[in-house]
């Protein structure tokens, strides 16, 4: 079911409408704007990105996306404002260009932990309690015990807080992919665990 | 990092997870069912649990969420 506002986005993108050009360049703006703010929400990993680059970038995004939105349009089905459903393509776009952004802009003189090592906060401290000396000693024994590359995925996602995406650029494959393999890896790591006798509970509580 | 709660967020792997490919589709509809104050994990329950596990679909879906609130009433002209 489309709402008013919906319904009036898809007859005035349909060619041949007499204000297709004008709903055109509307929608292109509106999707500048989103992926303005989207880069400027995922800063963190554009490093010192000027002005004009992010501007660039947020251009790029919003044509890509219209190209999508123009070819699928007809495709909308209406579980969501039109709109909503619109901006889901430039928030991917821009997800797509962050990840290529810092995956090209990372040298190896860069003074970042490897991707690939595990973090000293895995290793047992003196001060630790029994129990989470043993869980700590399990756990990194089941990472080197992981399949390769179940290994490197959870070393650099889950524990060096490496983007999936830019991991998935790095590894030639895609964030699904990645992810399966860090959701297999997460799997074998609790049964070691739970195996040893330091079972970890679900969180039932929405994050 | 041992702690019970980053040990469980370190570990999350939950059964009924969607993956990343089941959300892409429907993440508009399910930021629509979140703005309108219903529980989308009642309608997509797992991509609720995907969303709470996977980092990129997490942000995407963050980002989705505040552009449809902020930019969510642009009319075509």
């Amino acid at each position: 079911m489309h709402d008013a506002e919906s319904k009036e986005w898809i007859g005035r993108l349909r060619p041949g409408h007499p204000r297709h050009q004008d709903a055109v360049a509307r929608l292109h703006a509106v999707l500048v704007r989103v992926a303005v703010h989207e880069l400027s929400r995922r800063r963190g990993q554009l490093g010192a990105i000027a002005g004009p680059e992010l501007d660039d970038l947020a251009q790029q995004a919003a044509d890509d996306a219209l190209v999508s939105i123009l070819r699928r349009h007809e495709d909308f089905r209406g579980l969501s404002r039109f709109t909503t459903w619109a901006y889901k393509f430039v928030i991917f776009e821009v997800s797509g260009k962050v990840a290529r952004h810092a995956w090209r802009r990372r040298t190896p003189s860069d003074d970042e932990p490897a991707w690939d090592e595990v973090p000293d906060r895995l290793t047992p401290r003196p001060g630790d309690r029994l129990e989470q000396r043993e869980q700590l000693e399990i756990l990194s024994t089941a990472i080197g015990e992981l399949t390769d590359r179940q290994h490197e995925v959870f070393v650099a996602v889950a524990l060096n807080d490496i983007p999936i995406d830019v991991l998935a650029l790095q590894l030639g494959s895609n964030r699904n992919a990645i992810y399966k393999n860090l959701f297999d890896a997460r799997r074998t790591l609790r049964g070691r665990l739970a195996a040893a006798g330091h079972p970890v509970a679900e969180e039932e509580a929405a994050a | 990092m041992t702690d019970r709660r980053h040990l469980d967020d370190l570990l999350r792997a939950a059964e009924g997870d969607a993956g990343c490919n089941a959300g892409e589709d429907i993440l508009d509809a399910y930021v629509e069912l979140e703005l309108a104050g219903e529980d989308p994990a009642s309608t997509y329950p797992g991509t609720a649990i995907h969303l709470r596990s996977c980092p990129g679909c997490k942000a995407d879906h963050e980002g989705l969420l505040e552009a449809a609130r902020r930019f969510g009433d642009e009319k075509p002209g």
